[in-house]
């Protein structure tokens, strides 16, 4: 009985043996699949990924963070701004939809105006301000806006749908039809595509445990795999001579939120202490990949709004950190509590953070809670200290919805309930550079770093690196060489 | 009648369930216009979403309209995905029904001949070979065993899958990571009540009688120590249906249990709801399922009952 059990195994394991058949196919492996691939509803990272190669909006942006013309002709004669309540693009003419019809300035106004009529978009609030949308002729779309918005152009970022499948109310949260460089082609256990330029196939699987991403790039299961590991994994795919790992500089900004409604924490000169009681520095030394960097706004130095502006980063000073609590009254130790979520990394930085505040007389509560309730709380306002990261900020009107004092939740995201007069006029006046320097100085968030990007992939695999934001537009280029061969033969 | 009585408690375990779910599940902070909405949507329109989807009626008649959806077997859609539950239990539910009987099968195979051994050997060295070993599979985790396994027989002899469900040979690593661990359980329950037949009248009047020592063993003595090792196997079939969310986020399985967590995590209730269901199901047929095999195993409880 027991020879014929092992005769079975060992045919079994006959049958699976060998390399993953997966030539030709580049295959992502990914920590966190898209929850749904309609632009109009999407709202996690790796949805909002997806849809950006999926779908082409209207504007999109540079390097500097800067609105750029993308369905819409960049030309200014054509496509222009008639005041800050009319908006008039022209689009391109070559645009198609992967079902081969044309895009056209119906297409615009039909997936504006159905984005509107939804109730249970996320979406739908941030274009309240469209008062109705014009076509003008099949390439010209004119909106027309309630009120003045002088950045209306930076939110037309949404992915634009063909009209005649929402006529019909196609299911785009699964099976989505858009112009951008892939084309969907299914989605089952993990989600396939096709680059439309040269049939490349591009899929894209949930692997949720870091390790276990890892076994499976050095496998050959993964082609690729971007982010979401802790150093000490990166640093042993670096170690591999099979694996190239390729970094860049990041723009996500990290940030410890503060109560501004606590009585201790509402002083300037404790937040102040706090600030000086991180060794930022050290921490990326020691548990980040290469090319992070210290933080001082939530917008990173190469923003058009930072040109010219210089802030410094707060050092780590605990004795300063220390007499400023003694000054402003503070019987020490200082007990102060941290939420921050269940991921290990998080957890990691919470405990080297509350070590780092200890010589400076500040003892840190860690309290670790599951996604849900720890968003809750904080949206809630309920804590004194927390640790997110802003994700994908492009435009300076975070400022406001941030900082605001009309944009307590549920406004908006000043979630530490921030009220500053004198910000609030410096937001008004949109005056940038004077609102980042008042938010460094009065310090509503205590900044720490962004977090450098990575990519690790197989050596056949070229033309691709992380983004800053950690996108992963760069799949519309990425190139598997053997794929080249056999287009070749 | 036995049926009946079953099936009666059956009913009033589905709808305590249904219940308590329901109530938890408002109790927990936060509401689903929360999170369809997000933080931007202006007060206005939250009310509207909260009206459309009826939050704003008492309780008990939103509890009502519930269960008069799930009568007509309407589950809801996830609030994230907007994809019909149905479609999310269909596809999920066999994917952990499959990974459970596949280690299920393990845990036999390896559990119940190695108890038997043990207990034939009792207080010998293999014995305590085998009692140690059992010890040591029941004492490793499946966060830990997963990836050695993963790294043995994936990455370093490139037998398997390291993760995934695109193979056949996809589900072995995770059955067996399961199954290990259900096969130690089983080993020492076999072993003891093993033992404690094995010294009973009856069996020595088998072997008195001349009987084979295989006969004996497996007609007389095994077929009395199979009571408490059906109770086992009914209670960790029920948690293995249950879904064994470690084991599935590692191997990248789409079971039950890791859309359950998720689900929790994104505080997508309908989904949580459903899921909570299926599990109370899994659980209540997987025990009615060891009444009816006890009937089977042992005259006593059809006299009794």
């Amino acid at each position: 009985m027991l020879r014929i059990i092992l005769l079975m195994i060992f045919c079994l394991l006959l049958a699976a043996c060998g390399k993953p058949e997966n030539i030709g196919e580049i295959n992502f492996a990914i920590a966190q699949a898209p929850l749904n691939l309609d632009p109009r509803y999407a709202t996690d990272a790796a949805s909002e990924r997806v849809n950006r190669l999926i779908y082409q909006p209207l504007v999109d942006f540079d390097a500097a963070m800067q609105p750029v013309y993308v369905l819409a002709t960049s030309d200014t004669s054509s496509s222009d701004t008639l005041n800050e309540k009319s908006y008039r693009f022209t689009l391109q003419k070559s645009a198609t939809f992967h079902n081969g019809k044309t895009l056209t300035a119906h297409d615009v106004k039909a997936t504006y105006d159905s984005l509107l009529s939804l109730k249970d978009s996320p979406h739908a609030a941030e274009f309240s301000n469209i008062e109705r949308i014009k076509v003008e002729d099949e390439h010209t779309v004119l909106f027309q806006l309630k009120q003045p918005d002088k950045h209306f152009v930076a939110k037309l970022i949404l992915g634009i749908l063909p009209k005649t499948l929402i006529e019909k109310n196609h299911d785009f949260s699964h099976q989505p039809v858009g112009s951008g460089a892939l084309e969907f082609v299914s989605w089952q256990n993990k989600l396939t595509l096709k680059r439309t330029g040269d049939n490349q196939i591009i899929s894209l699987q949930e692997v949720k445990d870091p390790t276990v991403r890892v076994l499976k790039l050095l496998r050959g299961e993964a082609d690729l795999i971007q982010g979401d590991l802790p150093p000490e994994l990166v640093k042993h795919l670096q170690s591999k001579p099979e694996i190239s790992v390729k970094t860049s500089v990041g723009a996500n900004f990290s940030y410890l939120g503060l109560n501004m409604q606590d009585a201790i924490l509402k002083q300037q000169k404790i937040r102040l202490a706090i600030a000086h009681a991180i060794n930022r520095q050290a921490i990326i030394d020691k548990v980040m990949v290469k090319n992070s960097r210290v933080a001082a706004a939530i917008l990173p130095p190469e923003h058009y709004t930072n040109l010219g502006v210089s802030l410094f980063a707060y050092d780590y000073n605990p004795k300063l950190a220390k007499k400023l609590l003694q000054d402003a009254g503070i019987k020490l130790p200082l007990k102060l509590v941290y939420k921050t979520s269940t991921d290990a990394q998080r957890v990691r930085f919470a405990t080297i953070l509350q070590a780092q505040m200890r010589p400076a007389g500040i003892a840190l509560e860690i309290r670790s809670l599951d996604w849900g309730t720890f968003f809750a709380d904080v949206k809630q306002g309920n804590f004194q200290l927390f640790g997110l990261t802003w994700v994908g900020i492009k435009t300076p009107e975070i400022y406001s919805k941030a900082f605001g004092s009309d944009f307590f939740p549920p406004n908006g995201f000043n979630r530490g309930r921030y009220a500053d007069t004198e910000l609030d006029k410096l937001l008004a006046n949109e005056d940038w550079p004077a609102v980042t320097q008042r938010i460094h100085a009065q310090l509503p968030y205590i900044p720490l770093w962004y977090e450098g990007q990575f990519a690790a992939m197989q050596k056949n695999i070229t033309d691709y690196a992380p983004k800053p934001d950690g996108n992963w537009d760069n799949l519309t280029t990425i190139i598997r060489s053997d794929t080249i061969s056999n287009h070749a033969n | 009648m036995f049926l009946i009585k079953k099936l009666s408690s059956f009913a009033t375990v589905i709808f305590g369930v249904l219940l308590l779910t329901f109530l938890l599940i408002h109790l927990v902070p936060g509401d689903p216009v929360e999170v369809m909405l997000g933080e931007s949507a202006s007060m206005a329109d939250r009310d509207t979403l909260r009206a459309d989807l009826g939050l704003k009626q008492p309780l008990i008649s939103q509890f009502g309209r519930y269960i008069a959806k799930l009568a007509h077997g309407d589950l809801g859609s996830s609030i994230h995905t907007k994809t019909p539950i149905i479609d999310l239990i269909k596809t999920r539910y066999p994917a952990t029904l499959k990974l459970a009987i596949s280690s299920l099968i393990i845990g036999l195979v390896i559990g119940i001949p190695l108890g038997i051994y043990a207990a034939l050997k009792a207080n010998h060295w293999q014995d305590f070979v085998v009692t140690m070993v059992s010890v040591r599979f029941s004492a490793m985790p499946a966060f830990w065993l997963g990836p050695i396994l993963m790294l043995v027989f994936a990455v370093w002899l490139g037998w398997l899958p390291v993760s995934g469900m695109e193979s056949n040979s996809s589900i072995i690593l995770p059955a067996i990571t399961l199954g290990l661990g259900l096969s130690a359980i089983l080993t020492r329950m076999t072993r003891t009540s093993l033992l404690d037949v094995l010294h009973d009248d009856f069996i020595r009047t088998a072997r008195a009688k001349g009987l084979s020592e295989q006969t004996v063993i497996v007609r007389h003595a095994l077929r009395a120590a199979l009571l408490p090792i059906i109770t086992i196997v009914g209670l960790q079939m029920g948690s293995l249906l249950a879904g064994t969310v470690i084991t599935e986020t590692i191997f990248s399985w789409d079971g039950i249990g890791r859309l359950l967590v998720e689900s929790i995590e994104k505080r997508d209730y309908p989904v949580t709801q459903a899921c909570v269901l299926v599990v109370a199901l899994s659980y209540v047929l997987v025990n009615l399922f060891t009444d009816i095999i006890y009937r089977f195993a042992d005259p006593r409880v059809r006299v009794s009952a």
